[in-house]
């Protein structure tokens, strides 16, 4: 019998056998038909092959890998249901870290899911397109998982059971939704730019470290147990967004200012998103895992920087935003919290003022500010409550076209004054919290003009229950706005001190230690 | 005699989130509802995509399908990605066991050299044939409206990316680089192949979401795969050659079985809600059933040589059974 | 165009005036208080006239302020746009030819607000 030798693969020409090789030149189609959305956005492509596999995943692999950690993830989950494990985390207040992250993050997942799905297809590389369907199909589980994560803290604690119609409709979800939308309406060198370099790459630790090691620091064993989960999932997204934006660069240099241009805007964006998270750390996690401040010297600072320093060799510079950032990590997440504390009536989680020995944990982190400029409005606000007024804000603020925060934040050098930023776009005017914000919207005015913010939304009457009259006498519209949003007043709204999640906690704590 | 373990019982507030218990009611939901129904935001999109303006990002109206609920086309197989990848990791494991056991033994070398011969002609090109599946399936998940139908194409594209890593594996197995390299040629130039990638190079650029996932997961694939992995390599070539191939291709034939169930449960759904929704989906199954077993005439004889006939009217016959169950009008 | 598309891509303002029943966007912000997190947003008849904000939509927002009662304004200063602004107060924000979505700063000197912080 001939036993014939055959030539040993090596793992690349293997995984190309297995992948780029699957793809032939098609004849009886025009390809520009076949792959529509390439040439849209100005990037030249001449050779997809130059394509470097930032992974080799075969999909057998993929499966057995990825099950192995969904058998482990989801046995965690059950015994957390099963053991009550709601109950071991620092205090209840934790909770609403989570609330934060399943109407605010969790929908991102799976929007992220749709957007890498596109690119699967789309994109004409091989190579390309199955990093990018690993991605799509990974955030899919990200969605999932998380879901199921916190299903069993939905049976027990409030805001976190209407996820799907609050993060579609509720003034601060605007933030995170329009800014996903943005990707998901761009093209798809835009899209994987923004989200697989500017958000995976760069700023990744910036959301994921604070939830994740928030969770395990404050003994929460299932959203702990989600992220450690997704850290190898979360290592293929990096290595996929290092290798697209070193293709692109290589590719061609006229698409250098293009890419600098979407690094530019997307960083920038990113980081206005991440104001949220870094108030969540700074202020929801009873055991804290670091500052804001610290995140950002360490995971931008220090590693981004250093790979800014490894692009220079294509043209690539730093963002301009970097030095407004660094100026502005003193300030908003304090700012964030005094807007949330004051308008408590109209979210779906609770807030608080900070106890005196976080002031202390919080005066520590931010010397030069905190205690000059956010202390004593912790201490005013904290007398008002503890003489039965406490402080509200009694309107809807002036609003961002472009990141959609309220305005609370103030000029980089003069922390004493509110950012005024405006501009002009056919006659009409639109206000901004940042020049930054600013020139995004100038170099794509006919997409930010279509912006969907809710302050403006409830002045036009489109934010009340169908049928509502908003000219009766007596018309309440907060009321009728929390209608809209459907939120359970007095439930799921207000403070936490007194609320239905701080009596329960307590008193299911008792029930599980005391006799 | 039971073991009579007590917990601590606390009373919860609620069974599920919001819209679940709408759909259902106040009780404790599966995973899979709680992963999958209205997941996808609908409400209050900011910015038209700039790769289609006259729609939103997500629009009901990237297929003629009309639907009141995008949930009815909710999957029986009830996959969302926990127990999508348990399962086939599970079908993995015992296909790794059977590669090993053909490579251990040597049994690639002693398969009847005809039908070796025949199978690599009839499966290397499929690799490309999959690839096109993986590009139609990515699509439909790219562009489905509801998270029902948009995540079992994913998973469906992911499958089709398996199958051709199988059929590559197998071409490595049973020949070497020069098999696949033979295989693309065949499909890039023999007269043979041409009906079938023109059919395949028309579902690229079909973009009507419903109407691929008809050309592409039941007319096509219902019929190819039946043809190729029952009729040839669990039928003639098993006649002829022993059961060695059929080990090697058994994901594919396990998986059109459990496919068409899913395939046929949307369908089914679709059809049911209107006239019109069974008219187009009845219009678009002959058309491309038509074309696709044309296109099929010469592959089936590659496959099977003078059983060719027979092997693709048996073939139509049960895809015609389908769409009996399915409650669509399949003429070709 | 700008945007970048694979087709025209034109759309209708979302917040262009004739979508506020008649109201037009006005931002008012009191500099140097920061007691309130951000500028006042309000819905406003053009007709509507200047002083009736300090009684009206001011008083709402900003009258939890120990400053606001002291508040004399005849002395206030304004800015429309960053840019210096002398609002006849006894014509309508439309007479003072204040647009949709203009923002007006007022400033308030001598009262700069709480613990030396403007707040």
């Amino acid at each position: 019998m001939d036993m014939n030798v055959k030539k040993k693969l090596g793992l690349k020409e293997r995984y190309h056998l297995m992948t780029r090789d699957l793809a032939w030149d098609a004849t009886y189609q025009k390809e520009e038909e076949i792959y529509p959305q390439l040439a849209y956005e100005g990037i030249k492509i001449h050779d997809w092959d130059k394509w470097e596999d930032p992974f080799r995943l075969t999909v057998d692999a993929y499966w057995k890998y990825q099950a192995e950690k969904e058998r482990k993830l989801y046995a965690i989950i059950d015994a957390f249901a099963q053991n009550n494990g709601h109950l071991t985390v620092t205090d209840a207040r934790y909770v609403n870290a989570l609330k934060l992250w399943l109407n605010g993050i969790t929908p991102l997942e799976y929007e992220a899911h749709k957007g890498y799905a596109r690119l699967g297809r789309e994109f004409k590389g091989v190579g390309a397109s199955v990093a990018c369907q690993m991605q799509s199909i990974d955030e899919l589980r990200h969605a999932q998982t998380q879901i199921h994560a916190m299903s069993n803290y939905n049976r027990f604690y409030n805001g976190l059971d209407d996820w799907h119609h609050k993060a579609d409709r509720m003034w601060y979800y605007s933030v995170p939704k329009s800014f996903f939308e943005d990707a998901l309406s761009a093209g798809p060198f835009e899209f994987i730019t923004a989200i697989s370099f500017s958000f995976e790459y760069v700023l990744t630790n910036l959301l994921f470290v604070p939830f994740v090691s928030g969770a395990a620091y404050n003994g929460d064993m299932a959203a702990m147990t989600f992220g450690f989960s997704a850290q190898s999932d979360e290592s293929r997204h990096m290595t996929l967004g290092l290798e697209v934006i070193k293709f692109m660069l290589e590719q061609d240099p006229q698409n250098v200012p293009i890419v600098q241009g979407w690094i530019d805007k997307w960083c920038w964006r990113g980081v206005r998103l991440l104001t949220l998270v870094g108030m969540m750390q700074d202020y929801m996690l009873p055991k804290r895992v670091m500052s804001w401040k610290e995140a950002w010297e360490i995971y931008f600072e220090g590693n981004g920087m250093a790979l800014f320093n490894d692009l220079a060799r294509y043209g690539i510079k730093v963002p301009e935003c970097v030095e407004q950032v660094r100026k502005e990590k003193e300030h908003i997440t304090h700012q964030a919290w005094l807007t949330f504390n004051s308008a408590n009536f109209l979210t779906n989680f609770h807030t608080w003022i900070p106890s005196k020995e976080e002031l202390d944990w919080l005066d520590a982190k931010y010397p030069d500010t905190f205690p000059k400029y956010y202390r004593p409005r912790f201490e005013y606000f904290q007398k008002l409550e503890d003489e039965g007024k406490p402080f509200f804000t009694a309107g809807l603020p002036r609003v961002c076209q472009l990141c959609q925060i309220p305005v609370f934040y103030t000029e980089p050098d003069d922390p004493t004054q509110l950012a005024y930023e405006e501009g002009t776009y056919m006659g009409e005017k639109f206000q901004f919290c940042s020049t930054f914000c600013h020139k995004i919207f100038d170099n794509e005015p006919e997409k930010f003009v279509q912006s969907w913010i809710p302050p403006h939304q409830i002045f036009q009457g489109n934010c009340f229950p169908e049928g509502t009259n908003p000219t009766v006498e007596g018309f309440d519209p907060i009321r009728n706005v929390a209608a809209y949003y459907d939120i359970e007043w007095g439930r799921e709204n207000g403070p936490f001190v007194g609320s239905e999640d701080q009596k329960n906690f307590a008193k299911w704590r008792d029930q599980t230690t005391k006799n | 005699m039971q073991v009579d373990l007590q917990t601590i019982a606390l009373k919860p507030l609620r069974n599920t989130f919001k819209h679940i218990e709408k759909r259902f009611g106040d009780k404790v939901a599966s995973r899979y509802q709680e992963a999958t129904y209205d997941l996808q935001p609908t409400d209050n999109f900011h910015y038209r995509p700039t790769w289609d303006p006259t729609r939103e990002i997500h629009d009901v109206g990237r297929t003629k399908i009309v639907l009141k609920d995008w949930y009815v086309l909710k999957d029986p197989r009830q996959f969302y990605y926990g127990t999508y990848t348990q399962a086939r990791a599970r079908q993995q494991d015992a296909i790794e066991k059977s590669f090993d056991f053909i490579e251990e033994r040597g049994l690639e070398n002693s398969l009847n050299a005809e039908v070796k011969a025949i199978a690599l002609k009839t499966l290397m090109p499929l690799r490309h044939v999959a690839w096109g599946a993986n590009m139609n399936n990515n699509m439909m998940a790219a562009y489905a409206y509801g998270t029902a139908l948009n995540q079992a194409c994913t998973y469906a594209s992911f499958d089709h990316l398996g199958i051709a890593q199988y059929l590559t594996r197998l071409g490595l197995a049973l020949g070497d680089v020069d098999s696949l390299k033979a295989g693309k040629a065949s499909w890039e130039t023999d007269a043979d192949w041409q009906p079938l990638r023109q059919f395949v190079e028309e579902t690229l650029i079909t973009r009507d979401v419903m109407e691929l996932f008809v050309a592409q997961n039941f007319a096509l694939d219902g019929l190819l795969y039946p043809l190729v992995y029952k009729e040839a390599v669990d039928g003639v070539w098993a006649v002829k050659s022993g059961p060695t191939i059929g080990m090697m291709t058994v994901f594919m034939a396990d998986w059109q079985a459990e496919t068409a169930k899913w395939v046929d449960a949307v369908l089914k759904a679709a059809a049911a809600e209107s006239p019109e929704n069974k008219a187009l989906l009845s219009e678009w199954a002959s058309a491309w059933a038509q074309k696709a077993k044309a296109a099929l005439v010469p592959v089936s004889k590659i496959a099977l040589g003078v059983e060719a006939d027979a092997a693709l009217a048996d073939v139509s016959f049960a895809l015609q059974e389908r769409a009996k169950k399915i409650g669509i009008e399949l003429n070709f | 165009m700008a945007v970048a598309a694979v087709s025209e891509y034109k759309f209708a303002s979302r917040d262009s005036l004739d979508k506020f029943h008649g109201n037009q966007l006005l931002f008012v912000g009191w500099d140097k208080h920061l007691m309130f997190y951000g500028t006042a947003a309000f819905p406003l008849p053009p007709s509507m006239k200047f002083s009736d904000l300090f009684v009206g939509p001011l008083a709402q927002y900003y009258g939890a302020h120990p400053d606001f009662a002291k508040i004399d304004w005849s002395a206030v200063t304004w800015l429309s746009g960053n840019q210096p602004f002398k609002p006849d107060y006894d014509k309508s924000l439309a007479e003072n030819g204040i647009g949709h979505k203009d923002c007006l700063r007022f400033q308030t000197p001598g009262l700069d607000g709480l613990f030396g912080i403007c707040f």
